[in-house]
């Protein structure tokens, strides 16, 4: 009785074998690391070659499918996370709480951020028409923001940017990674995020 | 074998935060701060007095210490604007003369389109951290670091707090303070009494009688602010054990 996924393909060349090692070997970097790791890293690491690392990441994402891991690419790197499917057993069992989740507020203040960094407070202000002192406090406070210098205009007012927490908290890999704004960006995120 | 994921998680709506009934507007306060910010509301006609005293109703009742902090700042602003509304204007400087009448409403709607654009983009990154918030990963990531709380929550520290100022409102001590009190200097002196204290300072001797009710304010605030810098500790040995603040490190 087999419970692999039918997704994997049968290995027949000595390339797929190699890949299918390669890939074990990554797994089991992913599953001790404590944070994602690049590419280029666990290529290093298995002393493979970059796009033989990919290959082996891509079989791998496929391997996992239909188990209680999920591979994700975030901040620059890989890493292993459960199902989502499974967050209120996991949650359960590791007694956490839910996390405070990000006010109305904030998250315009950092989406103002994060499609305009560098922002001062007074092109946040400018946008949403309301002073954000308090949201930005505590976006600095959770480190999804940053300082990253000073506007040289009158004032030097400090410039804001999100952070590589911001990248992790909202699983992304890169700033390119950020919803295309307007309707339709909206619309194709949620058709990603639903659980499959 | 029957279908094992639970009903989605019930989520106490984050997104509206807290709402305010007044004459002409009802709902999220946050969206009263932009209407009247807009000008679409005439904060003259909204009662700020009665949206606090209901504030401070509500939070006797019961308290999410997020939304609580949140609808302050934003009464605050609503204070502040109001207060700005009422006050004598100085006289308008003399128009620009190339900002016509409609390059002006042009401007205002571009401003309104952009806003609607970022609160577009807001609710995509709320999906993406409703969808991120449910995987986990080895390490607790996107977590701020633990607070050094031990045997107690910010909640049980904030219960202790009422009742240090009930008992300071009982004593009925000078009602106003002769100096102003300041959160750096009460930092500054907690440091100092947990410093000649290594076993620790009881929290209620924090508060030394005959204080006033904004002395009490400023010290607690004072507290929250080393406790955010983990500077210090706070242990509760038992639920009705004595609460003992003590340096961290």
């Amino acid at each position: 009785m087999s419970h692999e996924p039918p997704v994997v393909e049968p290995v027949e060349s000595p390339e797929d074998a190699a890949i299918v090692r390669l890939a074990a070997e990554i797994e089991s970097l992913l599953f001790v690391a404590d944070r994602p790791i690049p590419l280029e890293r666990l290529a290093e690491a298995t002393t493979a070659t970059v796009p033989a690392a990919r290959d082996a990441l891509e079989h791998l994402r496929r391997r996992l499918a239909g188990g209680g891991l999920l591979l994700q690419a975030v901040a620059g790197g890989y890493q292993l996370a459960t199902r989502p499917e499974h967050a209120d057993l996991v949650r359960r069992f590791l007694q956490r709480e839910h996390g405070e989740s990000l006010s109305k507020g904030a998250l315009e203040t950092l989406a103002i951020i994060a499609y305009r960094q560098p922002a001062t407070r007074g092109d946040i202000e400018a946008i949403r028409g309301t002073k954000s002192d308090w949201h930005i406090e505590r976006l600095l406070e959770r480190q999804l923001i940053r300082e990253v210098g000073r506007r040289q205009t009158v004032g030097r007012p400090i410039l804001f940017g999100t952070t590589e927490l911001f990248l992790r908290y909202f699983g992304l890999n890169d700033l390119s990674e950020l919803p295309a704004m307007g309707e339709r960006g909206v619309q194709a995120l949620l058709d990603v995020t639903r659980p499959e | 074998m029957s279908d094992a994921s639970g009903p989605a998680p019930s989520m106490r709506s984050p997104v509206e935060g807290y709402t305010v009934k007044v004459p002409g507007f009802e709902g999220p306060l946050d969206l009263l701060v932009t209407l009247a910010h807009q000008g679409k509301i005439d904060l003259a006609q909204v009662p700020l007095a009665e949206l606090t005293a209901e504030f401070l109703e509500k939070t006797k009742r019961s308290m999410d210490l997020n939304e609580a902090t949140e609808a302050l700042w934003m009464l605050a602003v609503l204070v502040e604007m109001k207060a700005k509304l009422l006050l004598p204007k100085p006289p308008a400087p003399e128009p620009l003369p190339e900002t016509g009448g409609s390059d002006l409403v042009e401007k205002l709607e571009d401003q309104l389109g952009e806003y609607r654009a970022f609160k577009e983009a807001a609710d995509a990154l709320k999906a993406l951290e409703e969808f991120q918030r449910r995987v986990f990963v080895r390490t607790p990531q996107a977590e701020p670091a633990e607070l050094l709380l031990e045997g107690l929550s910010v909640d049980d520290l904030f219960k202790a707090f009422q009742t240090v100022l009930a008992r300071v409102r009982k004593e009925r001590a000078a009602e106003v303070a002769d100096e102003p009190v300041r959160v750096a200097d009460r930092k500054a002196a907690i440091l100092d009494a947990l410093r000649g204290a290594p076993g620790g300072v009881e929290f209620s001797a924090l508060f030394p009688p005959r204080v006033t009710a904004v002395f009490v304010v400023v010290t607690f605030l004072a507290l929250l602010d080393l406790i955010k810098d983990r500077a210090i500790r706070v242990q509760q040995a038992s639920p009705l054990a004595p609460i003992f603040v003590m340096l961290a490190g």
